[in-house]
């Protein structure tokens, strides 16, 4: 365990039964302050260590620990010693909850409220949904926040890393294509690019 | 024989350097560098290159499609490898046609039903097009390929 998030981990269980959330909204430009406030707002009547990356978002939460950003390096620590995560549709927190276990509960960013250019965020989701992934839940409006952080808590296993069968799949085929461009090129592409021109030398 | 290829790596911030981080090892045993936008959230990485975002403003595109040319004279890349976004775009050009690299692209696995901007600029000259959900490969032409998703 990193020293970041021991150190930010509730020593022993003063607060009764305290879980650890970390909450996200990614990296993108626009704000998302309806997930923050409600997560501030829940945050008032839960027991549990909550800490939130504000990202882009200008709503300071008044009930939680909270900054902008962290260092990809630091918020993948956050998310590997976290009992829940709670996120945008961003594919980033999605490949590292899965990875590490963690179960995450997904509220999609949406064109309407300005909070992203397209509705992508929604197709992400239901395209999960759709698939019945473990340890993943979908919500649509702010008021299920609430309900889906008990039940999620509720039911806590213990975490299972699934093997991620499509990235050994992506870098096989990387790999065959890379091995097979090293053999068919006679010529580096220092012959062939800008050196047979007689620039950049 | 087996040789070594350099590899360029180009990606934004957030889930496309996340994605990129998740397929380092298809890299191994090559030597490599990596091209990104210089954000809070990017992580401090040997043989990384920092740039502003270029859709941030004009001059910011300039100054980033020289600085990435720059980087490609320096460095030679044999091939690249982009998961997205619009930093993609000049980079495959200037790979394909100035320093005759082979290119790989993945579309970011957010992209479900709707092929992204970048995507489309890219796929007429990129050699491997991969995409991650399979209903996008009738939004692309015959040369896309899915071989699974990362999420």
């Amino acid at each position: 365990m990193g020293a970041v998030a021991q150190a930010i981990r509730p020593k022993g269980k003063i607060y009764g039964r305290a879980y650890m959330i970390f909450v996200t909204v990614g990296n993108h430009y626009q704000s998302f302050d309806r997930l923050i406030k409600k997560v501030d707002d829940i945050a008032s009547r839960l027991p549990h260590e909550i800490v939130i990356q504000r990202g882009y978002s200008g709503y300071r939460p008044q009930h939680t620990k909270h900054f902008d950003f962290v260092p990809i390096s630091t918020a993948v620590e956050y998310i590997k010693t976290s009992d829940l995560v709670i996120s945008h549709a961003g594919i980033g927190t999605i490949i590292l909850c899965k990875e590490y276990g963690i179960p995450l509960i997904i509220f999609p960013r949406r064109k309407k409220y300005g909070e992203h250019g397209t509705d992508h965020q929604m197709e992400i989701a239901q395209a999960l949904e759709e698939r019945k992934d473990v340890n993943i839940y979908m919500i649509y409006e702010e008021d299920q926040l609430e309900e889906k952080i008990v039940e999620v808590l509720k039911d806590k296993k213990k975490p299972l890393p699934t093997e991620n069968v499509g990235k050994k799949t992506l870098i096989r085929i990387i790999r065959e294509f890379i091995d097979k461009t090293g053999n068919d090129h006679a010529f580096s592409s220092q012959d062939l690019g800008f050196k047979k021109l007689g620039i950049g030398e | 024989m087996k040789r070594n290829r350099k590899i360029g790596l180009i990606c934004s911030p957030g889930g496309h350097f996340t994605e990129i981080l998740q397929l380092l090892e298809a890299f191994e045993g090559h030597p490599s560098f990596l091209i990104t936008y210089k954000e809070k959230a990017t992580w401090d990485r040997e043989n990384t290159y920092y740039m502003r975002n270029l859709a941030r403003s004009p001059i910011a595109l300039i100054v980033g499609v020289l600085k990435i040319l720059l980087i490609f004279l320096k460095e030679r890349p044999d091939i690249l490898f982009s998961t997205g976004s619009e930093i993609a775009i000049p980079s495959f050009y200037f790979g394909k046609f100035l320093f005759r690299t082979k290119l790989i692209y993945l579309e970011c696995s957010a992209q479900v039903y709707q092929p992204s901007m970048t995507g489309r600029c890219v796929y007429p000259i990129t050699d491997l097009f991969l995409v991650q959900w399979e209903p996008l490969l009738k939004r692309y032409g015959p040369k896309a390929k899915y071989m699974g998703g990362l999420i």
